[in-house]
């Protein structure tokens, strides 16, 4: 359960990093 | 895990603040002209990628504010975890780049006409693929432990080194000179974090030396080291901590082992204790340890400690992973401390229980029950056999199970089958705490 909390948070972390980043390209193209 | 979770929030943002913020810096000052969707995207996950990357080297300088909220096996396996997803975005970042410029990837006429900034690209490339695949199996390759360590620091810093090489040589978005000071000070701090660990840590343990003052032999093929602080007064264990032994060695070298402290938290010389199974490998020389030799210890360590209010502390214990637990008991025997205790105890055979007849005369100073579970056991024997399951819970454990604050500790699918078990019962997660024995 504990190692599933700790896949959990890295999928969260991972998920958020990403939609960052697509952000960052979208601020970006509509400048 | 729940008074910390509020530490543990924080360190999420503080983690998450160190990969973005870098990355959005580089939308200040002057920019590039903006290129389609998918390169700037492309860019923007490399840049992260290689930020989450660099990071790996704080959750693994054992910072005690940062695990303690989590401890230090949720760390572990998060540092694992995250490390796939980050080379998995390096990896499409590369992808996704080759796709849109073909041209950059054509074969060059001449080795010497690869730009330095590709070279870089491919070398951080190989070296995060190369430390993935020894991570996740390297049992499996057959790679000793020391090796595997020591090449898994050098693939780290060869990744980072040239991801940030890579960066700096294409210099599409680090034209601006302090962007450019911005990140390669990161990457310095990154690879300072590892030289931390490595250097200042051992200098530290260096000056404060452990002396070997018995070895007692133990049931279970099991030895206890009773060591002694050398010229200065040692640390406090919490009961159920950890720390990286290091023996036959200066704190140099990458040989510290983690172990479970297996002595009270009470004691007043700063002497603390580790017992030790001999599994065959460098555990199969401790009982040769001598009285008086030097050893070296990190810690402590760990979050698997009792000090929640509860009505009753369940431990679950297999074979040696009931060296956290003594410490409980013996701490909690110390203390004059008479709330019930429950020792769930899984080993192989009768003769082999570690710790059977202190745990015997503990119960005279403890509200403690003692429930052997036993593999193997002998003719006549009329206790439990087989393996801790959730019919053993339910003779053994007044309900609700929920009100009880439960410890585990034993091999993976030992640990494996009673969380299930527990969760079945309707244990929160926040009501049981495990410790694995294994990081790698």
């Amino acid at each position: 359960m504990r190692r599933l909390f700790a896949n959990r948070l890295a999928i969260v972390t991972g998920a958020v990093v990403i939609l960052m980043s697509v952000l960052f390209a979208l601020a970006r193209v509509n400048a | 895990m729940v008074g910390h979770a509020g530490r543990g929030a924080v360190w999420v943002v503080v983690y998450l603040l160190f990969i973005l913020a870098p990355l959005f810096a580089l939308l200040a000052g002057s920019l590039p002209p903006a290129r389609d969707f998918w390169t700037e995207f492309a860019i923007a996950i490399g840049y992260s990628g290689l930020a989450m990357m660099g990071l790996q080297f704080g959750l693994t300088a054992r910072f005690r504010y940062v695990t303690a909220p989590w401890g230090e096996d949720v760390i572990y396996h998060f540092h694992r975890q995250i490390s796939q997803i980050a080379v998995g975005l390096v990896v499409a970042h590369a992808l996704i780049m080759s796709a849109t410029y073909p041209e950059m990837f054509a074969l060059p006429g001449a080795i010497g006409e690869v730009p330095l900034g590709a070279v870089f690209a491919f070398m951080s490339i190989f070296a995060l693929i190369a430390l993935v695949v020894t991570a996740l199996w390297r049992v499996q390759l057959n790679i000793r432990y020391e090796t595997w360590h020591l090449t898994h620091i050098a693939l780290a810093v060869i990744a980072v080194a040239a991801g940030m090489a890579h960066m700096v040589g294409w210099a599409f978005y680090l034209s601006d000179p302090w962007k450019r000071a911005l990140w390669i000070g990161l990457t310095i701090f990154w690879i300072g974090l590892l030289l931390y660990v490595r250097i200042f840590k051992p200098l530290f343990m260096l000056r404060r030396p452990y002396r070997v003052r018995e070895v007692r032999k133990e049931r279970g093929d099991t030895s206890t080291l009773v060591m002694q602080p050398d010229g200065h007064p040692g640390f406090r264990i919490s009961p159920g901590q950890f720390g990286w032994l290091t023996l036959w060695a200066s704190p140099f070298k990458i040989t510290g082992h983690p172990f479970s402290f297996s002595g009270s938290a009470e004691v007043a010389d700063g002497r603390v204790e580790m017992s030790i199974r001999n599994l065959g490998d460098f555990t199969s020389a401790i009982h040769k340890v001598p009285v008086g030799q030097r050893v070296y210890l990190d810690g402590p360590y760990g979050a698997f400690t009792i000090g929640n209010p509860a009505d009753m502390h369940v431990l679950i214990a297999g074979g040696v992973g009931v060296t956290p637990m003594m410490s409980m008991i013996r701490t909690l025997a110390d203390r004059g401390d008479k709330r019930p205790v429950i020792l769930l105890y899984g080993s192989k055979d009768w003769e082999s229980i570690t710790f059977r007849e202190e745990l015997e005369a503990l119960k005279a100073r403890l509200n403690l029950d003692v429930i052997h579970v036993l593999a193997n056991p002998p003719t006549g024997w009329t206790g439990e056999q087989g393996f801790i399951s959730a019919e053993v819970f339910k003779r053994h454990l007044p309900p609700p199970y929920a009100d009880h604050e439960y410890f585990i500790c034993g091999p993976g699918v030992m640990m494996d089958a009673i969380e299930k078990t527990l969760g079945e019962l309707g244990v929160p997660l926040t009501k049981y705490h495990s410790e694995r024995y294994s990081f790698v």
